[in-house]
């Protein structure tokens, strides 16, 4: 009690907890989807945990990075599972991000006053797809080698600097050695301090504008005010949130003990690609795109074509809430379009699979 | 539900303490693993790329000594010039393990008489290509060997 | 099929030499690089008129160069200059020499207006090509059976784990025809004397075999030493089931079960098999943690010493003795065992894995399930 008392001395603690009593969520028939937000800051805190532990043991450069994985696969106690919960781990994290996207869309929380938190919300999404990318690479195996070749050589279709982004992405003009410390740089300290910050924004806006509520249910909570319940924070939200933690845990642990990640053969810069490389799940369908596309649309090179749209995609979903209009019609807009994007994904990603599998 | 309705309170503080329960032995299950895995290993690094190979006082020149270098021999040899020199030790040929041959002043395979010269190229016999060279370095009077990357 | 586009790039070779006019072919001979004209060969006819030397003159032509040491050094310091007389020695010599024009000279095997050196992969004696061209006479049953000889070694070389070896791996040292009846001085090695052609690559074989008790025997009954067991030109790739009395075996061609010798094939035999199952069980082992995500490197280790011995051992059947065989057999069991162990130990390690997520899930589904209890009796908002 008297350490209580000494540290509310000295800290907002009573503040922060009358808040977080005060606090309360709305419960409606769609606040499942609220706790894809939770479930993926509890996977970035598992990347966190998980990594730091690698980071003991891992050697980023290309003589030892493969020896070193493989040594604690092999001979450190528990260095399988750590290493396999990182893996599933980022992959759950990156399925649960774009859950949480799209139920946000879908759902219009995006509206007026939290366009700055959407807007962080797919700046996070970006940077966790670059997690994936530069992680990806830290193994050192072949798999991963000539993936991550085929993966920055899209960066050349960017015109004018596009040879210059290639050679800052590689550190070099090859992926190389140099490339390896360079991913390993990005991964461990410059994308997780960006990261970290905007999480930290992220959970401010949210906390000070509370969850948005669907316009479905606001305009029933207009026309009758007791008909939109909401419970407190602390304990039910919270709780709940703790349930869902645990669940995804337990799958976690599971994946990664009956599907270890496979460590396959270590990279040879001078071996000719082996069939079959593909890039994770989560590319697939930017990768199968670039291989349906001609290769000249209306006079243009047509990778650089793709690489555009996409581009354009994602700039369209970080300004989504500045130039959606506040009337239903341009909602339902908005609907049909993050429709249209998740089944052009969702159908490449399969056609990907279908031709990858036999 | 009587009773439920006559101790609420003890209830309550049965789920909190089974709560408690649970949440520890699921509290253990995460920091077990974590705990033996911060835990320094037996073997503290990983070795495959260099290997100590022995002593280099007691490799009098013309002479050759085979030493493990992971899930494969390696062949250190001291020339009659008294350099040092190391290479795998699997032939090329059939994957026998070569000697060193102090009258022949080459490296030798016993399986079908290959013959590598001092450098490791294949000069008699059936080894179709050279072996693999290493590098090798003296620290004090122990021998390192190295693959090269 | 390997045999086939060898064959046909023979051929096609043969064919452009009898499409080429001889002056045009001659353009591309070592012969005109070192300075030789038409005349220095066909000597006695006018330019324009040139006919062909009689087969029996052509070997002294070639000799009246190619065995002058003193003009060879002025054109390759290094050349050899006892080809004719080597040829001399032959078969095809010597019936030449006693006149039968219908025997090998030397543009038969080098050509005539374009001929390379037998380093050259184009020439018809590189190795890879002189099986084919021996063949084109040895191979041929007419031609043959004026001879009254066999026309079937070349196709049963071709069987060979010789065969395998230079045309599937392309490893130029394997032996064809002239690495055991020589070249020029071709014929047939004597059956006493062919230790000593084998052993020109499997030394330690043979020197197991010549430090055995077989070779007095051998050389007593007038046995062909290697060829006993392994035949001549149809060498297959040798067999554990080789040592054994059963039918196909070849110790069974002289042994029967009765005896020492009996008893001892009987123990070499079982302690080749043991070591080739404990092998092949120890791989599927590793092959089966391999497949279940386990690394299992020092086991892999252990196999290869495993195989390794077993190269060995299977060397040391020549000794035709149970005492180095055994030992070596022995320690190949043992390191295979090794093996099998760290297989069975990363399976134990899985299962282990398993119970403990087991164990981990049951408290996470407790705690659940008293979680969802507690939500449920949370007091209403």
């Amino acid at each position: 009690m008297r350490l209580r008392a000494w540290l509310a001395e000295r800290l907002p603690l009573d503040d922060v907890l009358a808040t977080l009593r005060h606090k309360r969520v709305p419960h409606h028939e769609y606040s499942v989807w609220y706790y894809f937000g939770g479930t993926t800051l509890f996977l970035f805190a598992i990347q966190v945990g998980t990594g730091a532990l690698l980071l003991l043991y891992y050697r980023p450069s290309a003589a030892e990075a493969y020896e070193s994985v493989q040594f604690i696969v092999a001979r450190v106690p528990f260095g399988w599972l750590v290493r396999s919960i990182h893996a599933w781990s980022a992959n759950l994290m990156v399925a649960s991000a774009f859950a949480h996207l799209f139920s946000v869309a879908f759902l219009h929380a995006y509206r007026r006053p939290r366009e700055l938190t959407w807007m962080s919300g797919v700046l996070l999404l970006v940077l966790t797809l670059a997690f994936g990318f530069t992680g990806y690479l830290l193994p050192w195996n072949e798999v991963s080698f000539f993936a991550t070749r085929v993966g920055t050589d899209i960066a050349a279709t960017v015109p004018l600097v596009g040879h210059a982004l290639v050679r800052f992405l590689r550190g070099g003009d090859d992926v190389t050695g140099a490339t390896l410390t360079r991913l390993f740089g990005f991964h461990v300290a410059v994308l997780p301090a960006v990261a970290t910050a905007l999480v930290a924004l992220h959970l401010l806006l949210v906390q000070r504008h509370g969850m948005s509520v669907p316009p479905s249910v606001e305009r029933r909570a207009a026309a009758d005010p007791g008909a939109v319940r909401s419970i407190p924070f602390l304990p039910h939200f919270l709780l709940r949130d703790l349930f869902a933690w645990t669940a995804v845990l337990a799958v976690l642990a599971s994946l990664a003990t009956f599907y270890p990640s496979e460590l396959g053969a270590k990279a040879d810069p001078f071996a000719p690609a082996p069939a079959g490389i593909r890039p994770e799940w989560y590319f697939l369908w930017a990768f199968e795109t670039l291989k349906h596309v001609p290769p000249t649309v209306a006079g243009l090179n047509g990778e650089f074509v793709a690489v555009a749209a996409m581009g354009s995609g994602a700039v369209g979903a970080l300004l989504l809430p500045l130039v959606a209009g506040r009337s239903p019609r341009s909602r339902a807009i908005v609907v049909w379009i993050c429709a249209a994007a998740l089944l052009f994904m969702g159908g490449m990603t399969m056609l990907a699979l279908r031709t990858v599998t036999p | 539900m009587t009773t439920g309705n006559e101790h609420p309170q003890a209830r309550r503080s049965v789920v909190n303490w089974l709560l408690g329960l649970w949440g520890g032995g699921v509290l253990a299950s995460i920091f077990y693993p974590v705990v033996r895995y911060l835990a320094p290993p037996d073997v503290p690094e990983a070795a495959a790329l260099s290997v100590t190979a022995g002593s280099a006082q007691a490799l009098a020149p013309n002479s050759g000594r085979v030493v493990p270098f992971g899930a494969r021999p390696a062949i250190v040899i001291r020339t009659p010039a008294g350099e040092l020199r190391a290479f795998s030790a699997t032939c090329t040929h059939l994957d026998c393990t070569v000697q060193y041959r102090p009258d022949l002043q080459r490296i030798w395979c016993a399986c079908h008489n290959g013959e590598y010269d001092l450098n490791g190229r294949n000069v008699a016999g059936p080894p179709p290509r050279p072996l693999d060279p290493y590098d090798v370095n003296v620290a004090g009077d122990e021998i390192t060997i190295t693959r090269r990357s | 099929m390997k045999r086939l586009v060898l064959a046909a790039f023979v051929l096609l070779a043969v064919d452009t030499r009898a499409q080429t006019p001889p002056e045009t072919a001659f353009e591309d001979d070592v012969h005109a690089a070192a300075g030789l004209t038409c005349a220095s060969c066909h000597k006695t006819e006018a330019a324009g008129a040139y006919a062909a030397p009689a087969r029996t003159s052509i070997a002294p032509l070639c000799a009246s160069c190619h065995s002058d040491a003193a003009y060879m050094r002025t054109v390759d310091p290094q050349v050899r200059v006892d080809q004719y007389l080597q040829y001399q020695t032959s078969t095809h010599g010597k019936r030449m020499a006693a006149g039968d024009a219908r025997v090998a000279t030397c543009s038969d095997c080098h050509g005539a207006h374009g001929v390379r050196r037998v380093r050259d992969a184009r020439s018809p004696v590189a190795p890879a090509n002189v099986v084919t061209t021996c063949g084109r006479c040895h191979g041929d049953p007419a031609r043959m059976a004026a001879f009254g000889r066999q026309a079937t070694h070349p196709a049963e070389w071709a069987a060979s784990v010789h065969a395998a070896a230079l045309i599937k791996r392309g490893d130029t040292s394997a032996p064809t025809c002239v690495s055991c009846h020589g070249s020029h001085g071709a014929t047939p090695p004597g059956v006493t004397s062919v230790a000593n052609v084998c052993a020109q690559c499997h030394l330690r074989e043979a020197e197991l075999f010549r430090a055995s008790p077989k070779r007095e025997i051998f050389d007593a009954i007038g046995q062909a030493e290697c060829l006993v067991c392994h035949g001549n030109h149809r060498i297959e790739s040798p067999a554990d089931q080789w040592v054994g009395l059963e039918k196909g075996a070849v110790c069974e061609q002289c042994h029967d079960a009765a005896g020492d010798s009996g008893a001892a094939i009987r123990d070499i035999r079982q302690k080749l098999d043991t070591l080739q199952d404990a092998t092949s069980t120890a791989d599927a082992r590793l092959t089966r943690a391999e497949h279940a995500g386990m690394l299992v490197e020092d086991g892999r280790l252990a196999l290869q010493l495993a195989r390794e011995h077993q190269v060995q051992s299977r060397a040391l059947v020549h000794a035709f003795a149970p005492a180095p065989f055994a030992k070596t057999a022995a320690d190949g069991v043992a390191a295979a065992r090794r093996a099998r162990e760290a297989g069975e130990a990363a399976m134990r390690e899985l299962q282990l894995r398993r119970q403990g997520l087991g164990v981990a899930t049951l408290l996470v589904l407790a705690f659940l399930a008293t979680l969802w209890v507690k939500i449920r009796r949370l007091p209403p908002a």
